[in-house]
């Protein structure tokens, strides 16, 4: 019984910072209809830009929100030169491979200047060893503080969308742009804003994950991007309650297949999930089923 | 860069060129160093990959991002065949195919259900998998270590039927074996299942109305790109006599894309090209090897911006999508086979209805867009349907061409039920439609896209149109003198060979309808074909109207052109609200009250008009 | 006074304004008439900044705004009701009011704004936590007027605000635009029912093909025999 319970512990903490990154890509599709596909290399970046701040000397009370804004700004880059210019054009699905491309070539970067193997990650708040008993089953510290943070965020992120009015904006612009310019509301701004709150997102999730394992390496990143992505179709594209369902379905499952069968199987649940989910019920656990007009 | 100098580039897409450089190349292996003939088989590889990638992405429009896996599948497959069961290389090479192709077609089971970039995430998510699979199926793959003593030429250790081949031997097989995969390719892009390919990159519901199932075409597109690059892989795995998992990575997926988009996508030069100087430049450039993730980051990223149509749309004419030997025949043999767009239907069946729209309704989003819809129309009746904005016009055009399906009533064609059919099913009986706003193949020439329109006439299948056999030829032969036909009749015989995307509106317009023309419709729906035309292009328009009146075929117009409608119609029908408020000829409408209403609001809303 | 001048507007080729010129003063109710497809959308579009033409100029009270995004106008004062009637449809009542007033400010508090939209349309009140796309078509309208009035517009642009109402709604609804006229707004008022548009309006323009091929009183145009060939084209 402990055993299960300690899986399940570590699949629900690990399952929210799926949900935030899940969260971090349905941002920018509200608003865009866009995802980036190179989202992985920024959670890697925001563990690395920890690092090297860090290493510089910087406390990490600054070095923290320094690395975020690093992550953010690259959003904005990614949003004017992989997005923007090919939203219109005839290929439909150019910015898949665009913003694939970018990611790729942060991640080149990263491996060209900081070298591919893994590097340490400092630690921020608790030790990669400290642990925490509850309900009699020990969690790691460092895992608790991600469900944490998680939490918090995601509760933030519905009542920001709930009831304020930039929250109210980006709704708006999901739904239907021309109705929302209408209606005062700068949709450049928001949807620049939304890319750089998907950055920061995706650049928290990179230094909360890589406090668990303690090391970062350039192609951290890409498989979570990928369960992100399972975890947000699952529970609904576009829906926060559905990134945070979604995602701690997916850690837990993913744990107990990992704990019961094989850590072999790990990946292969998440996407035989995604499978089923597809056939199933495109539009995730919340979603709203799309009608497609001609 | 200029026509005229691509003009004179335009001899590397010529068949006899490409012939003339396969038996050069053969022979010029016998007397090449030994890592020359290494670095062109690997060029032969890579030819394959970028190949199958064009042939996903560049002209069916769909995306895969985890195309190593299927790689992988070719390469294990085959290398596993004949190390561990014996299995001579050529037949595991077609066993590695086929296993690949089945691969590509069960993932692509979400296309066509769910928007494009849930099925990119899946490729993605798909060559995640197999990467880890091959790492953790040590039993079978090796593992990490990976998997070694792959019959090869290196370890002298290749045989195809007892009989031991080296490198310079294997080297002419795989050349022989791209070079009619090649051919195989030409024909098939160029015959209407290619041309179905880009309809569906182009304009899905397009293609819908043409008769091209989207779904099963995206399907195909995905089977036939996982065949080819797991051929690619079988070759591969002989060619290097080792395996490892690093060799199936995501970099290795980037690196195909990155060769079929700068090479040139849509096009059968661009990928050779990218193959060529994706294989070369790491190898000759250590400069390149050791920024080679950046510089692919970056080619994927700025590609699409800067150079659209790659290497090959810079330096070398468009792509045709017809054989110019299917071009070249279909000029001769005109004598001996009568006008076939321009006949007249002798025999008109007055016993039913072509069309009988039973009790239609239909709401969106709570508002009644057809409300109790009846109507009947006949052969070779022209039908005007018109009414205010909203009044369910489009709606009801829709419905009857399966796109959308309503919640009450029927629609039966020639006495059977055609309700809640696929669009494709719908165009298939000969209920064809055109659209506001001209769906065609921006890219291809006015020839290219009428051509689409007679894709469902096809009696030769898929074997018959890669082997370009002669049946096959004079079919299409006998095809292309249909369209050049039609395209005297509706005036587009002067532009046939420029592409659509340059000519104006009204070109456009006739391009669409010639199309149809062309597909021997039963009933045609054109919604507002006259919105946009000149005097002349209206004329025009009118004559091919009564042209399909002649043969029989019934018009439906959705117009607000009265003028247009005047002398045309033999009736017209007025919707408003979703209802049908009036049907009869047209100078009566003009008198009739409720239509009156409908339009000027001077009777029926005198209550308002007192507030 | 809002001015357009030689407003031409193009959708790739298709020339759907040609050389449009429009005054509305404050106070007054213009009607902009015509038949499907003759381009009254568009000139409604281009005024609030949706589409941007190949020619013309837009100028409220003086202000060229022909350059600035749509968003830009609004906060200046002009309030566009699309045709279609586009609004919020999972927010509920009071967050699509509410929305419509956080991004322009009007002269009044959002609570004076709000008590006054539910004085006019006491039922937004009632349903005031409903979600918008779950009202009939009428309270759906009355929100989006609702919506456009909440910061006080100078000027409003109404496209087809009576599409698919009954006879008493629409009565309400034009009861509204006419108070909204008295409170000096510019409104320019789009409608396909010809008679109902000039039984409110001051003046009327009738657009043909995307060109202004009459203009005049409304009550000179209403008696015009001629007004039924630009529509029926008979």
């Amino acid at each position: 019984m402990d055993f299960f319970l300690q899986l399940v512990f570590a699949g629900i903490c690990v399952g929210a910072a799926y949900a935030l990154i899940a969260m971090g890509l349905s941002l920018t599709f509200w608003t865009t209809k866009t995802l980036n596909f190179g989202q992985g290399s920024l959670l890697m970046l925001g563990a690395v830009a920890l690092t090297a701040l860090m290493a510089a000397g910087l406390h990490v009370a600054l070095a923290v929100p320094m690395a975020l804004l690093g992550t953010g700004a690259l959003m904005v880059l990614v949003e004017r030169v992989a997005i923007r210019p090919l939203l219109g054009s005839e290929e439909s699905m150019g910015w898949v491979v665009s913003t694939l491309g970018l990611g790729f070539f942060v991640q080149g970067f990263v491996a060209k200047f900081f070298g591919s193997q893994a590097i340490s990650v400092p630690s921020i708040v608790f030790e990669s060893t400290s642990f925490v008993s509850i309900a009699g089953v020990q969690v790691s510290a460092q895992s608790l503080s991600v469900l944490v943070v998680s939490t918090a965020l995601m509760l933030g992120m519905e009542i920001f969308l709930r009831v304020s009015p930039w929250g109210r904006a980006v709704r708006a612009v999901a739904h239907d742009e021309a109705a929302a310019s209408l209606a005062g509301i700068p949709v450049r701004r928001v949807v620049v804003l939304s890319f750089i709150a998907s950055g920061i997102l995706a650049g928290l999730a990179g230094v909360l994950l890589s406090q668990i394992n303690g090391t970062v390496d350039p192609a951290f990143g890409f498989n979570l991007m990928v369960f992100g992505f399972v975890a947000a179709v699952f529970g609904g594209m576009g829906s926060v309650r559905g990134a945070m369902v979604g995602g701690i379905a997916l850690g837990v499952i993913e744990k107990l297949v990992g704990g019961y069968l094989s850590s072999a199987f790990e990946s292969a649940i998440a996407f035989a999930i995604l499978m089923v989910i597809l056939v199933w019920r495109p539009q995730g656990l919340f979603g709203q089923a799309e009608i497609n007009k001609v | 860069m200029p026509e005229a100098f691509k003009a004179k580039l335009a001899f590397i897409g010529h068949p006899i060129f490409g012939l003339a450089l396969v038996v050069a190349l053969g022979i010029g292996a016998e007397f090449a160093s030994g890592s020359t003939v290494q670095i062109w088989s690997f060029v032969l590889v890579n030819v394959l990959i970028a190949q199958s990638i064009n042939v996903l992405t560049g002209v069916a429009g769909q995306v895969s991002l985890g195309h190593a896996a299927f790689l992988g599948i070719g390469a294990y497959a085959s290398a596993l065949l004949a190390r561990k069961f014996g299995v001579p290389v050529p037949i595991g090479l077609v066993c590695a195919t086929l296993l690949s192709a089945a691969s590509g077609w069960l993932l692509s089971f979400a296309a066509g259900r769910v928007r494009e970039f849930y099925l990119a995430m899946m490729t993605l998510g798909f060559g995640m998998i197999f990467y880890e699979m091959i790492r953790e199926w040590t039993g079978v793959t090796g593992g990490v270590a990976g998997l070694s003593g792959v019959p090869s030429p290196a370890l002298k250790t290749l045989k195809f039927f007892g009989h031991s081949v080296g490198a310079v031997g294997y080297f002419q097989f795989v050349l022989a074996v791209t070079a009619i995969v090649m051919w195989q390719l030409r024909n098939f892009l160029t015959s209407r299942y290619g041309r179905a390919f880009f309809a569906i990159h182009a304009s899905e519901v397009a293609a819908g109305s043409i008769g091209v199932d989207r779904v099963a075409t995206k399907r195909e597109a995905y089977t036939l790109s996982a065949a080819l690059i797991g051929l690619a892989g079988g070759i591969y795995a002989h060619l290097v006599g080792y395996l490892g998992p690093e060799s199936f990575g995501l970099h290795r997926s980037v690196e195909a894309l990155v060769m079929a988009v700068v090479g040139g996508l849509g096009t059968l030069s661009g990928p050779i090209l990218g193959a060529i100087v994706f294989t070369y430049l790491p190898e000759k450039l250590q400069f390149f090897a050791d920024w080679q993730f950046m510089v692919y980051g970056l080619l994927l990223l700025l590609s699409f911006v800067m150079l659209p149509k790659g290497i090959a749309g810079l330096l070398l004419p468009r792509s045709r999508y017809i054989k110019p030997s299917a071009r070249k025949a279909s000029a001769l043999k005109s004598q001996g086979q009568g006008p076939q767009v321009s006949q007249d239907l002798v025999r008109l069946d007055t016993t039913q209805p072509l069309l009988k729209v039973n009790n239609v309704a239909l709401s969106f989003l709570g508002l009644r867009a057809l409300d109790g819809v009846s109507l009947e129309i006949g052969q070779g009746q022209i039908v005007g349907l018109v009414g205010p904005n909203g009044s369910g016009k489009s709606t009801l055009v829709n419905v009857i061409s399966g796109i959308y399906r309503p919640s009450e009533g029927s629609v039966a064609f020639d006495g059977r039920s055609i309700v809640g059919l696929r669009d494709h099913v719908v165009a298939r009986l000969g209920v064809l439609r055109t659209f506001q706003d001209p769906r065609l193949v921006k890219s291809f020439t006015v020839r290219e896209n009428v051509l689409l329109g007679v894709h469902r006439l096809y009696s030769q299948g898929r074997f018959a149109a890669a082997f370009d056999v002669p049946s096959a030829r004079r079919e299409e032969a006998s095809m292309l003198r249909k369209v050049s036909e039609a395209l005297e009749v509706v005036g587009l015989i002067a532009l046939a060979d420029q592409p659509v995307r340059d000519l104006p509106y009204g070109d456009q317009r006739m391009t669409e309808l010639c199309r149809v023309l062309v597909a021997e419709p039963r009933i045609v729906l054109l919604d507002e074909p006259a919105a946009g035309l000149s005097e002349g292009e209206l004329g025009r328009l009118a004559d091919v109207i009564r042209i399909l009146k002649r043969r029989g075929v019934a018009v439906v117009l959705i117009e607000h052109h009265m003028d247009f409608l005047d002398d045309l119609v033999d009736e017209v029908v007025v919707l408003e609200s979703g209802k049908l408020i009036y049907r009869g000829c047209m100078e009566d409408m003009y008198r009739n009250a409720a239509v009156v209403s409908a339009y000027l609001g001077t009777e029926g809303r005198q209550e308002v008009a007192n507030a | 006074m809002l001015e357009v001048n030689g407003l031409s507007v193009r959708y790739g080729a298709i020339a759907a304004l040609s050389d449009c010129s429009i005054r509305s003063s404050e106070g007054t109710i213009t009607a902009i008439l015509g038949a499907n497809g003759a381009g009254k959308s568009s000139l409604m579009k281009a005024i609030s900044g949706l589409v941007r033409p190949s020619a013309g100029t837009v100028k409220l009270d003086g202000v060229d705004v022909t350059q600035l995004p749509p968003h830009a106008r609004a906060r200046l004062g002009i309030a566009h009701a699309m045709e279609g009637r586009r609004l919020f449809h999972r927010m509920t009542v009071e967050e699509n009011l509410r929305l419509a007033w956080d991004f322009r400010r009007g002269p009044d508090s959002f609570r004076q704004s709000l008590d006054r939209t539910y004085a006019r349309f006491p039922v937004l009140a009632q349903k005031s936590s409903l979600q918008a796309g779950l009202m009939s078509g009428g309270q759906q309208q009355m929100l989006i007027l609702s919506a456009a009035l909440m910061h006080r517009p100078r000027c409003l642009l109404l496209d087809e605000p009576s599409l698919g109402l009954a006879p008493l709604i629409v009565q309400q609804i034009f009861a509204v635009i006419e108070e909204v006229r008295r409170d000096n707004t510019i409104v320019v008022l789009c409608e396909q029912v010809a008679a109902l548009a000039l039984r409110v309006a001051q003046q009327g323009y009738v657009l043909r093909r995307g060109r202004v091929a009459q203009s005049g009183e409304a009550a000179v145009l209403a008696a015009d025999p001629a007004l039924s060939v630009a529509y029926l084209g008979a």
